[in-house]
């Protein structure tokens, strides 16, 4: 719910109230009023009958029997309400009616005297129509109001969620917005611009420190390989069978640590769009150049390619990403295979698809995906080769899915080069 | 072989001059811009080994003025893994070959000698290693006179075997000359083991036996006798 849909909800409520109890008291009121005016009358008139009675002068019935009625027999006396048929109109009428006995010329009579009441119900329908009439027109107006309002008013509000939802920190751009007007808009748009600006600033001494970092370690590592391996020259290693052995591990692992280094690097490289502008790049020699590079790979794992290229699909992109993408896409269908298992590559104008087969992994797909994320906890790698293939991915706007059928128990990665918009 | 090699860092420059002294090399050795530079003016070398990023300037203003002093001397460049736009200019300004920080020492000693053939004879050069005898530039190897085939893979092996006489070879070295930098897990080894037991096999065929010496849970040796 809108926020002016709620204070609109508690508005209308109040006004209801206050109208209907308005009105209710309106109606006694004016009511009252009226029957009090018409009582005071028909006593005025009673009075005057009375004095020309008592100065001798004789009843005589009226014109309008209805509202004079003099009687020999005695009736009730005082004030009282009744109903009477109109005979024109054939409707019965309220009317207001006082009794009172006097003697004219030694005998007693009873005197009737009677007011209709219709005019003081015309008056309090108008009355009331009009307040309804206010109520509803003013009910009607607060919305048209409200309306206005939220598109005028609120526009500058509705900017800044719009400009919030669409922010992106990764352009290292802090948040540009307007000073509005109205206070409350002016203070949000400070506080958000300023959020962003520190966020900015944090992004960018992370991401100075991470290049940093990588840079620094890479100098130790270079250093540690080298010497490593000039350790294992040393004729001295011959002497103990143990020692050599134990230098190759270390070797291994530092060339395991420095190739961790140089996939961190390059996330953190794509991350932080540092690719120079892409090229048009033939994927299809990209896809035989690495194939043959991985072929050992391949016969050592009796694994039969099938490649089914449509004719010369030229993407636009950098050339060292390009690389990238398809050897970590071939390489992981390589590791996650069978021995003597296929893989099978379909690269077209839409997408290129990589498949192979194997045993259903368990865990969520959508997590293969994050970094670090290994098939086994043990395995060798660090699990980081989907995770680029996403990113260079999310950087081209390329859709990248995985799908496992299990008929075929066939594992797939599509990258989608023109994903359908949305 | 005069070499001269452009490197800041201190551990890494005395490890890379023992190695290549070991190959048999002359090596000189420069620590930053100004000392390169006033070399490369004075002297002349077979091949350059220069380092992109040095205190005091660009490696590739070394370049440029090694070009212009002495075109006949071979660059390989060795760059940091995230100077990838430096690495591609570095090609263009006409160095030979680049290698990427950290690498096999090994695998500078073959790149090395791959820079030095084709700089230096015009591909009219032999290896005479033992009793085989390889044409490079026509991709022949000979056993006592006698042509040996050889699969690629098995080739490029005993090439980079050659370059590195009498040196310990990992496993993680061997395994990267021949995919290309490309593989990383310890599982995916075994391949090497095939290449070289058919690459022995046909060598002891035409009677080289005991080139190639396994060294146990270390990798492989081009052994000299």
């Amino acid at each position: 719910m809108k926020l002016l849909a709620a204070t609109n909800r508690y508005y209308l409520a109040l006004v209801a109230v206050l109208f209907a109890a308005a009105s209710g008291a309106l109606y006694y009121g004016v009511n009252a009023a009226l029957r009090h005016e018409v009582d005071e009358q028909l006593g005025l008139h009673q009075r005057k009958i009375e004095v020309l009675v008592q100065a001798g002068q004789p009843l005589v019935s009226s014109l309008f029997a209805d509202q004079f009625v003099v009687s020999a027999r005695p009736r009730p006396l005082g004030l009282v309400d009744t109903i009477l048929p109109d005979p024109y109109e054939r409707t019965w009428v309220p009317h207001r009616q006082l009794t009172f006995r006097l003697h004219s010329q030694g005998q007693p009579k009873w005197v009737t005297l009677r007011k209709s009441l219709v005019e003081t119900n015309d008056l309090l329908a108008v009355v009331l129509g009009i307040m309804l009439g206010v109520l509803v027109t003013l009910m009607l107006s607060v919305l048209l109001l409200n309306r206005w309002l939220s598109e005028r008013l609120w526009r500058q509000f509705y900017h800044t969620l719009a400009v919030l939802r669409r922010y992106d920190l990764q352009q290292h751009r802090p948040l540009a917005l307007p000073r509005p007007r109205i206070e409350e808009f002016a203070e949000l748009n400070l506080a958000v611009t300023h959020l962003s600006e520190r966020l900015v600033a944090d992004y960018e001494s992370l991401r100075e420190f991470t290049a940093n970092a990588a840079h620094e370690t890479q100098t130790p590592l270079a250093i540690m390989q080298a010497q490593l391996e000039q350790l294992l020259q040393v004729p001295a290693l011959g002497d103990d069978p143990t020692a050599a052995p134990l230098l190759a591990d270390l070797y291994g692992a530092t060339r395991r640590l420095s190739r961790l280094h140089q996939a961190l690097g390059l996330l953190s490289k794509i991350e932080n769009r540092q690719f120079a502008e892409a090229q048009p790049l033939d994927l299809a020699a990209v896809l035989d150049e690495k194939v043959d590079q991985l072929a050992p790979l391949l016969e050592a794992r009796e694994l039969r390619l099938h490649r089914h290229v449509e004719q010369a699909p030229v993407q636009a992109m950098h050339p060292g990403l390009a690389d990238s993408l398809l050897h970590n896409l071939l390489y992981n269908a390589i590791k996650h295979n069978q021995l003597g298992g296929d893989i099978t590559v379909r690269l077209s104008a839409e997408a290129l698809e990589i498949s192979n087969p194997g045993p259903a992994i368990d865990g969520n797909p959508s997590r293969f995906f994050e970094r670090f994320r290994k098939h086994h906890a043990a395995a060798e790698s660090p699990g980081l080769g989907l995770s680029i293939v996403q990113q260079i991915g999310a950087y081209y706007g390329f859709a990248v899915t995985y799908s496992y059928a299990a008929a075929g128990q066939r594992h797939t990665l599509r990258v989608a080069f023109r994903p359908a918009a949305g | 072989m005069k070499l001269l090699l452009i490197e800041d860092e201190p551990a890494l420059r005395s490890t890379l001059l023992e190695s290549l002294r070991q190959g048999g090399y002359v090596v000189e050795v420069a620590p930053d811009f100004a000392q390169a530079h006033e070399k490369i003016r004075l002297y002349r070398y077979d091949c350059v080994l220069l380092d992109l990023t040095l205190p005091g300037g660009n490696g590739l203003d070394l370049l440029r003025t090694l070009k212009t002093e002495n075109p006949a001397a071979g660059v390989l460049v060795l760059t940091a893994r995230d100077s990838l736009e430096d690495r591609v200019s570095g090609l263009d300004l006409g160095a030979d070959d680049y290698l990427i920080k950290p690498f096999h020492l090994s695998e500078l000693n073959a790149r090395l000698r791959a820079i030095i053939r084709r700089r230096q004879f015009q591909g009219q050069h032999h290896i005479v290693f033992r009793d085989l005898l390889v044409w490079p530039e026509r991709a022949e190897v000979l056993v006592h006179g006698e042509a040996l085939t050889l699969t690629r893979k098995e080739y490029d092996l005993l090439l980079y075997l050659l370059a590195n006489p009498g040196r310990v070879l990992t496993k993680e070295a061997i395994a990267e000359h021949l995919c290309g930098d490309a593989v990383d897990a310890a599982d995916s080894f075994d391949f090497i083991y095939t290449h070289l037991k058919n690459l022995r096999k046909k060598l002891q065929e035409k009677g080289a036996d005991n080139y190639i010496r396994t060294m146990y849970g270390v990798g492989y040796k081009l052994s000299g006798e």
